[in-house]
């Protein structure tokens, strides 16, 4: 097999990470566990395929070693299908045999330099490197593509080692940056974001190996270091019956901390920012060791808020963050409110989130929806399409809460469902795909409210009954050698259990089968009024510029008097013409959300997410005056420089 | 060749200013002054500044010196950086909104600062022509 076979796959790898974790209870690579370094993980494999495909890097003795390093025992195949429907062992094939058509002796070992040795004497000889294979790995993932910069991989796995690290780049006057699990690097690194979010030359410091994560059930927190994800720490809670407020599985928490301040549907109860955050140990930029709670640090609150306060690179690299976690309740359960138009779906979630009913509680898209319930993209279109077509189902109130409360929310709504019928969901997905041109769903599409038909009323039996599957039934759309896996895998009560899934956050990568997406939206306050006109702000550019645009979710803070929006812009970032439109969609989308009162869009969270997040959502902004609006491009290019550079 | 931020290198980009950019066309008739405080300075890691004043466009003032009493000008704009950063900014190598975004530069100011920003990256790609020492 060539390189160029699997060019295809390995140019859309969206390095979401994954397969770094065990999220599906196979175990993960065992190469990468060894190793460390992003090279030896299926991620890193498919990265470097494609790179030498593209003539992006030249092969060394490295090659040599990642390639060997690999068994093809197919865990990866199994995850990353699961997820992306992509085969990461047809690019290790790829790369094995490719190795086989260099001349024998041909690859030379990279020598080291002063900065490498320097970096060696503090991790030791396995953890540091300038070695060009291995430095290929981080390309999209926190390095930019074709950057012409001179790096270093790194990968300390103490507090100190990283004091170290700091004051040696400091010395050789050279910048470096933080990798958690580098998927925001993935996203944000195919838009007008990949210079200001990336450094141009110097030290990536690889925070994997800091897995330190102590669970104290007697103060219901957790203290962890910077190499955890959020699905670690969520089944290190959930072992004590206690749930962690983190986002997607793949995550590591402390970057998603001081990156974003993880915003989540727990968020209705569990908060926001600093809500979660008790104590944090950070270096900063002189290789001092900070915690939160010393008295005469800067004030961690201060931050700048608004169009200007644009800063995608942390100013200190957190080694150690000590976390709220939270009781989980014995009669916990999940309830999904359908509707046909989001107002509607607004005003039911805002009136739960001033109540306070929803421990987790979001308005979800029809998108969201089918795309994470469907095992491949192809169902999860069909399944967009009848849910539009003949269900007119576009968005659901999705509520996890106690008994008491789901009665409530079952009283206030007109229809509902539950755990049981997103069970048959999930496992009816391809056979509902397969109703596509069915006489049942046209029947159902000519009532007059189809919703309460197929959810509340009398063609609910029919409909369960049409859904009606079982995890082998759904296992015939996966590739003949992996059914039985998955089979065993969807028979797991977790994988169709809607708690669980809100809590380990497993399927949100799904969104990146197809094609890449940037996230768009940011936070508001929470009267529907302003949510639309952000939505109307986001929906507008991507019309403009020929994006497949959709609402993601949105969930409330503070009782509802603040909202989180997640939009979404959907792309094809191999297409350079569909990155230029994508980028000109993001400056008008900042532009139109900035002439709103009291918005924030999320670009302008990040970097900001230790800080209490009054200081950077409240005075509510004015809004950009018309003349600052006029100025606004120029402004941009000022910053970004032209779309040329971007 | 003159070594950055020197009085002789001050001289020499001064002169270029005044003798190479039209204070209409290139420097946009601006007014503001500008106080770069630039840390860690090789070889002894100290603090130097160095300030700007135009006029209508016309370069009044351009001062280097490690004297912090500069600050007393009370500068329109301030922008704190490394050494490196600087050298990267006067050699055209980044922008200094650029340098922002990257978090290697504070600036107060800094609407004032970017609307400025032509003129201030034609000056800086002016005085880049001085051979320097670095
Ligand atoms: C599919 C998907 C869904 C998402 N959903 C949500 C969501 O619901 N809620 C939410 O809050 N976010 C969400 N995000 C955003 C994501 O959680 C954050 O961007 C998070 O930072 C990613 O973690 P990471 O380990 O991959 O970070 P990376 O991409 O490695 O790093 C992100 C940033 O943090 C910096 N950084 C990394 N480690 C540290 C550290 N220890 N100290 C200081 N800085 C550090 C990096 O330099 C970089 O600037 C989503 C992202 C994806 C891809």
């Amino acid at each position: 097999m060539n390189l160029s076979d699997v060019l295809e796959t390995t140019k859309k790898e969206p390095h979401c990470g994954l397969c770094k974790i065990d999220f599906l209870g196979t175990g993960v690579c065992s190469a990468g566990k060894k190793h460390g370094f992003v090279a030896y993980w299926p991620e890193g494999r498919m990265e470097l395929a494609r790179a030498l495909a593209e003539n992006e890097v030249e092969p060394s003795v490295a090659l040599l070693d990642v390639v060997n390093s690999c068994n093809l025992c197919g865990v990866c195949d199994r995850q990353c299908y699961f997820i992306t429907q992509r085969r990461p062992t047809k690019a290790q094939q790829a790369l094995k045999d490719y190795v086989t058509t260099l001349p024998p002796n041909s690859l030379k070992s990279t020598p080291e330099d002063e900065i490498v040795k320097d970096l060696r004497t503090i991790v030791g000889n396995n953890w540091a490197t300038n070695d060009p294979i291995i430095i290929a790995s981080y390309i999209r993932s926190i390095i930019k593509q074709k950057s012409l910069g001179k790096y270093y991989i790194v990968m300390p796995q103490t507090t100190e080692e990283i004091v170290a690290i700091v004051k040696l780049a400091n010395k050789y006057k050279i910048p470096y940056l933080p990798r958690g699990n580098g998927t925001f690097f993935g996203v944000a690194l195919q838009t007008l974001l990949a210079e200001p979010a990336t450094i141009e030359q110097g030290i990536i410091i690889d925070l994997w190996r800091m897995k330190d994560l102590h669970v104290d059930p007697e103060t219901i927190t957790a203290t962890i270091g910077p190499g955890v994800t959020s699905f670690e720490l969520q089944k290190a809670a959930h072992a004590h019956k206690l749930r962690a407020n983190v986002a997607e599985a793949e995550s590591c928490v402390c970057a998603n901390a001081q990156n974003l301040g993880i915003v989540t549907t727990w968020s209705n109860t569990y908060g926001w920012g600093t809500d979660n955050f008790i104590d944090a140990e950070y270096i900063d930029s002189t290789g001092t060791i900070q915690h939160l709670s010393d008295k005469d640090i800067p004030n961690p609150y201060a931050s700048e808020q608004g169009l200007l306060s644009l800063s995608l690179i942390p100013s200190v690299i957190i080694t150690k963050l000590t976390l709220k976690l939270h009781e989980i309740l014995d009669d916990e359960q999940a309830v999904f409110v359908p509707f046909t138009t989001l107002p509607e779906a607004l005003d039911l979630a805002h009136e739960l989130a001033k109540r306070n009913i929803g421990i987790s509680l979001a308005v979800l898209s029809r998108k969201y929806l089918t795309e994470f319930i469907s095992p491949t993209h192809e169902i999860a279109e069909d399944f967009n399409f009848i849910a539009e077509k003949y269900l007119k189902l576009n968005y659901v109130v999705d509520v996890i809460c106690d008994a008491q409360n789901k009665k409530i929310v079952e009283e206030l709504a007109e229809v509902s469902f539950d755990h049981a019928m997103l069970k048959s969901l999930i496992l009816g997905s391809s056979k509902l795909a397969s109703m596509k041109e069915s006489s049942l769903l046209k029947t159902i599409a000519e009532e007059e409210n189809p919703l309460k038909a197929v959810f509340g009323g009398p063609m609910r039996k029919h409909f369960e009954k049409g859904l009606a599957s079982s995890p082998q039934e759904l296992a015939k759309v996966f590739p003949e050698d992996l059914r039985d896996f998955f089979e065993k895998l969807y028979s797991k009560p977790e994988l169709t259990n809607p708690v669980w899934l809100h809590s380990f956050r497993i399927l949100p990568c799904r969104m990146e089968r197809k094609h890449m997406w940037m996230y768009r939206g940011g936070y508001m306050p929470g009267d529907k009024k302003t949510i639309l006109k952000v939505i109307d702000a986001l929906e507008k550019p991507a019309q403009t510029y020929n994006i497949d645009g959709a609402f993601g979710f949105l969930s409330y803070l503070e009782r509802g008097k603040l909202a989180h929006l997640e939009y979404d812009y959907y792309y094809d970032h191999t297409d350079p013409d569909a990155r230029k439109r994508v980028n000109k969609a993001i400056v008008e989308s900042w532009r139109r959300q900035f002439a709103i009162k009291g918005v924030t869009p999320l670009e302008f969270i990040c970097s900001k997410g230790l800080h209490r997040k009054e200081h950077i959502l409240y005075p509510f902004l004015p809004g950009l005056s018309e003349e600052e609006l006029e100025h606004f491009e120029e402004l941009i290019e000022t910053l970004f420089g032209g779309e040329d550079t971007w | 060749m003159v070594k950055y931020l020197s009085k002789e290198w001050a001289e020499l980009a001064k002169k270029k200013v005044l003798t190479e950019l039209d204070k209409a066309r290139d420097l946009k008739n601006m007014n503001t002054s500008l106080l770069n405080i630039i840390q860690n300075v090789p070889p002894d890691n100290k603090t130097m500044y160095f300030y700007i004043k135009f006029i209508e466009g016309n370069l009044e003032e351009l001062i280097t010196s490690s004297d912090e009493s500069i600050k007393q000008k009370n500068a329109e704009i301030t922008a704190t950086g490394d050494y490196t950063t600087f050298v990267q900014i006067s050699s055209g190598q980044m922008s200094s909104a650029m340098a922002l975004l990257k978090n290697r530069l504070k600036m107060t100011n800094k609407m004032k600062a970017l609307t400025i920003t032509k003129p201030i990256d034609t000056f800086n790609g002016c005085i880049k022509g001085i051979q320097t020492e670095y």
